[in-house]
């Protein structure tokens, strides 16, 4: 049980960042963006682009060769790419959408059709092949009472600090409030002088930056694979429901959570040889709180019909 | 032999810390015709709301017939008899002045899955009388021409006389208005006062959500005053004329 | 004055689908037939579903992105209450139901299916149900895989196909004959067709009547609804519970279809593939379904060449790429240009409710 203890958290950091990274383009846009996993998992794929080394031929027919950068600088430039791919999205697709009143519904749809579409740009562009970051084999060894590899314990680490630094900067930094002022009325927040507009931008390139960065971190800890956004979105929904839609401190509890959930449920005796379905157990949960408290942990009740 | 049909204890409700209703009691007897008043943000939709259902108080109770209804869902509150309509009427734009009136008019045994499949002849005679109803109604109300439109072309007040009706064909015992002549211009609102006054002769409890003093002087024969969302009067129409409180909460309000 | 446009619409819902059923004739000097037999089945079944989906949609407003999962319950229900064999080992079940009654039962499976999931999220915003459908969906899955004992696992289900076949009457054999395509998915296709025949005239009615009626009210405004003594949140269950009903139907005809089924088949691909053909063909509207469901196909499989084109030798993986990248495009091109579709009314459509 221990044992997945370490796995949960890990885990659970990573979907925790999702997650936030989600609950804040949801918190400023009102908008469930399907197509977040894409990002989690450009941020990969990028890193993987970036950093492979120049003779690694796995992309798109065979034409790209990899960069073969320093895996810090490649990560760096993922991130970047990532905030730019968010960018782009709410300037081209979007921001003309909010300008025509486009409802919510019809929004939710075209995500979930832009993921389909980039889902499989990826399987063209990287193959169906699980592929790995050029990272050297590690072995794990013993912290305090996980046993992990010290390359996933510095992204157990780096995962709390971005989650530090991210409600840190939510909370006290003019940014930070103007973004809840937008979130809270677009209208007023524009007669206050704070520019609506700017301020979505910012947010869908914070939240794809940060979306980038938990795929890094999934592939580190894993693999990349061209649908590990879609699989790992269903369990980002499932800590943000747990935690509470809408606030970002509840994402944060909810994904880390719903990740130890995950990974201790392994050990349970009636998942003896089905360790795959473990997401479902994750799953089920997330129906079963929205039976009984479809707010979440941390959520305000809100008539959320 | 009047009786308490309507009662209320105790009720709460604040929004992010701001009082919206505090009443500590109030009563509501069986046929008569009730009036609430009050300057704007004083509580009265809120508080419609609340006895609805289409709010959960913070505390407090409200009874219906003796019956708990302070956690009841709104449409278990109209199938009790108390039926509602909306200050931003809430007619079908799509679907046409009959079929409004009928969707109203239907009981739960007639809409359901099973007998629309069958379609019996229980069903059609149903539909039939249901249908003479509507027809009784719309003359009534004078908007029989308008019958086969799409609600969404009504006017204004038009569509007010179609909330209105779909509230009448229901038979309720109790019928909650929320400002039935806003937006109305005076020769119709002449009428649906008329109307009102009728169906409470003819029975009906009706307590109803007004801004328009004179038309709640004329035919009220209780007037309640919300201010801030406390109850600040209680009485007959000479009574709250004259009640200094009254006054003193409408000063610097303009009459509509 | 809306009829003569409704008219209008669907003459031309009409020539365009005649036009792409005449293109695979164009594209496909031999064997035009089998292709065109073969697409019009996936249409017909695909249409089905697609019906089934726009009654959630597009009468009720609902989100369903699990939409696949119905299906693949009343597939997997009826099969296994027939005579089959299951699993890595084959192991042969003998006994079992009659075929109406299994399909039967798998269509009540699926219905009940859709009660499951809607109780916890339909009193909810929308894109609460959308996530419970996917996540359902999802759990569908992994059940079906992992849960090989019964449901045969990644080995699948076979051996099934005659419990309905039997029945195929000898002037089917002739026309196949006659046209060089296979009896078998001929009998499949025009079971298909007449179930869409007869949902259709049955949803026609049912839309006249007066739970037709209530629906339609749910759909303008369920405040005004409860506000007259009536469970708006119980009649969308119906509809959620009716849609789920049809998908599993259209979910049995894919397996006799394709004559064997393992957990790869009611993916969520699938309901993508449903969507684009909802909102293609119109959505609130009974039939757009059917139209859209043709038309899709053709493109669908034409385009297949597209992918010849691009990679010299695409392999399996690649086809399906473009496959669904298109149909990714699709889905967004038609609900930010044209989300009311081939025969859908631009007002009937409830898109702007939160």
């Amino acid at each position: 049980m221990l044992d997945q203890l370490g796995n949960g958290l890990l885990l659970g950091i990573i979907i925790s960042v999702a997650s936030v990274a989600l609950s804040l383009l949801y918190g400023v846009t009102r908008i469930v963006n399907f197509a977040h996993g894409e990002i989690i998992a450009l941020g990969a794929i990028m890193t993987l682009f970036f950093s492979s080394p120049v003779d690694y031929r796995v992309l798109f027919l065979d034409k790209f060769s990899p960069l073969g950068l320093n895996f810090a600088i490649s990560c760096f430039l993922a991130i970047l790419v990532c905030g730019l791919f968010g960018g782009l999205l709410e300037v081209f697709l979007f921001k003309p959408l909010r300008k025509k009143e486009v409802g919510n519904i019809a929004v939710l749809v075209v995500t979930i059709g832009l993921s389909v579409l980039v889902r499989h740009l990826y399987l063209l562009f990287a193959t169906g092949r699980v592929q790995n970051f050029p990272l050297e084999l590690q072995r794990r060894q013993t912290y305090l009472f996980f046993d992990m590899t010290p390359r996933n314990l510095k992204v157990l680490i780096a995962g709390i600090i971005v989650m530090i630094i991210v409600g840190l900067l939510l909370t006290y930094t003019r940014l930070g409030k103007a973004m809840r002022a937008v979130r809270d009325s677009e209208e007023l927040s524009s007669v206050s002088g704070i520019n609506s507009d700017n301020i979505i931008l910012l947010t869908w390139v914070s939240s794809s930056m940060l979306a980038g960065l938990a795929g890094i971190f999934q592939a580190t800890i894993n693999d990349v694979r061209w649908n590990m956004g879609f699989l790992i979105l269903l369990l980002i929904f499932a800590g943000t429901v747990l935690g509470g839609i809408g606030t970002s401190f509840g994402a944060m509890v909810g994904g880390l959570m719903i990740g130890i959930l995950v990974q201790v449920s392994v050990g349970l005796p009636f998942m003896e040889g089905h360790a795959e379905a473990k997401n479902a157990v994750a799953l089920g949960i997330m129906i079963l709180i929205l039976l009984f408290r479809p707010q979440g942990i941390f959520g305000k009740k809100e008539r959320i019909s | 032999m009047l009786s308490d049909l309507v009662f209320v204890k105790d009720l709460k409700k604040s929004f992010g810390g701001l009082k919206a209703v505090d009443i500590k009691e109030l009563y509501f007897k069986e046929g008569q015709l009730t009036s609430i008043i009050g300057p704007n943000g004083a509580g009265k939709t809120t508080f419609f709301d609340l006895i609805s259902g289409f709010q959960n108080a913070d505390s407090g109770e409200i009874l219906l017939k003796e019956n708990n209804i302070s956690s009841s869902q709104p449409y278990k509150i109209a199938r009790m008899g108390m039926v509602r309509t909306f200050q931003l009427t809430k007619v079908f734009d799509r679907m046409t002045v009959m079929e409004n009136l009928l969707f109203s008019g239907s009981n739960i045994n007639n809409d359901s899955f099973l007998r629309s499949i069958i379609k019996s002849n229980s069903q059609k005679s149903y539909e039939n009388n249901l249908k003479e109803k509507a027809n009784e109604i719309m003359e009534d109300l004078n908007i029989s021409h308008m019958a086969d439109s799409y609600a969404r072309e009504l006017s204004g007040g038009q569509k007010k006389l179609l909330e209105l009706a779909r509230a009448i064909i229901n038979n309720p015992e109790i019928l909650l208005l929320d400002e039935p002549l806003a937006g109305v211009n005076p020769k119709l609102a002449e009428d649906i006062l008329t109307l009102i006054k009728k169906l409470s002769e003819n029975g009906i409890t009706i307590i109803m959500v007004e801004h328009n003093i004179e038309a709640v002087m004329k035919i009220s024969e209780r007037i309640i005053v919300l201010a801030e969302g406390s109850l600040i009067a209680d009485g007959n129409p000479n009574q709250i004329r004259n009640d200094k409180n009254v006054i003193e909460a409408y000063l610097g309000k303009a009459d509509e | 004055m809306i009829k003569d446009r409704i008219s209008l619409r669907f003459i031309f819902a009409l020539l365009v689908t005649g036009f792409s059923i005449y293109l695979v004739f164009l594209l496909n000097t031999d064997g035009a037939p089998r292709i065109l037999l073969n697409l019009l089945t996936f249409a017909g079944i695909y249409g089905l579903s697609a019906i089934g989906l726009n009654i959630h949609f597009g009468w009720t407003g609902l989100l369903n992105f699990g939409h696949a999962s119905f299906m693949g319950i009343g597939a997997y229900v009826t099969l296994l209450l027939m005579p089959h064999a299951a699993g890595r080992e084959g192991v042969i079940t003998t006994t079992g139901l009659p075929f109406v009654a299994a399909l039967i039962l798998g269509i009540i499976a699926a219905a009940l299916f859709g009660l499951l999931l809607g109780l916890p999220a339909i009193r909810l915003r929308g894109d609460y149900l959308a996530i419970v459908t996917i996540a359902a969906a999802e759990i569908f899955r992994l059940l079906v895989r992992d849960l090989e004992s019964i449901t045969g696992g990644v080995y699948g289900i076979i051996n099934y196909t005659e419990n309905f076949q039997q029945y195929r009457p000898s002037f089917i054999d002739d026309i196949s004959d006659n046209f060089g395509f296979s009896p078998a998915q001929a009998w499949v296709c025009l079971a298909a067709w007449v179930s869409i025949l007869l949902t259709v005239l049955f949803l026609k009615r049912l839309s006249k009547s007066p739970w037709g009626r209530a629906l339609r009210a749910v759909r303008e405004d369920e405040d005004a609804v409860r506000a007259m003594g009536k469970n708006a949140v119980w009649l969308k269950l119906q509809s959620f519970m009716l849609g789920a009903g049809i998908a599993g139907l259209s979910g049995v005809l894919l397996a006799f279809n394709y004559g064997s089924l393992e957990s790869t088949v009611f993916v969520p691909l699938l309901t993508f593939y449903v969507w684009a053909i909802m909102i293609l063909g119109g959505v609130g509207t009974i039939t757009g379904p059917i139209f859209g469901s043709i038309i899709f196909w053709v493109i669908i499989s034409e385009t297949d060449r597209l992918a010849y084109i691009l990679f010299e030798n695409a392999n399996g993986q690649q086809l399906a790429g473009v496959r669904f990248l298109l149909v990714g495009v699709l889905i967004m091109f038609l609900m930010i240009f044209r989300p009311s579709g081939l025969l859908g009314k631009k007002e009937e459509l409830l898109l702007d409710v939160k």
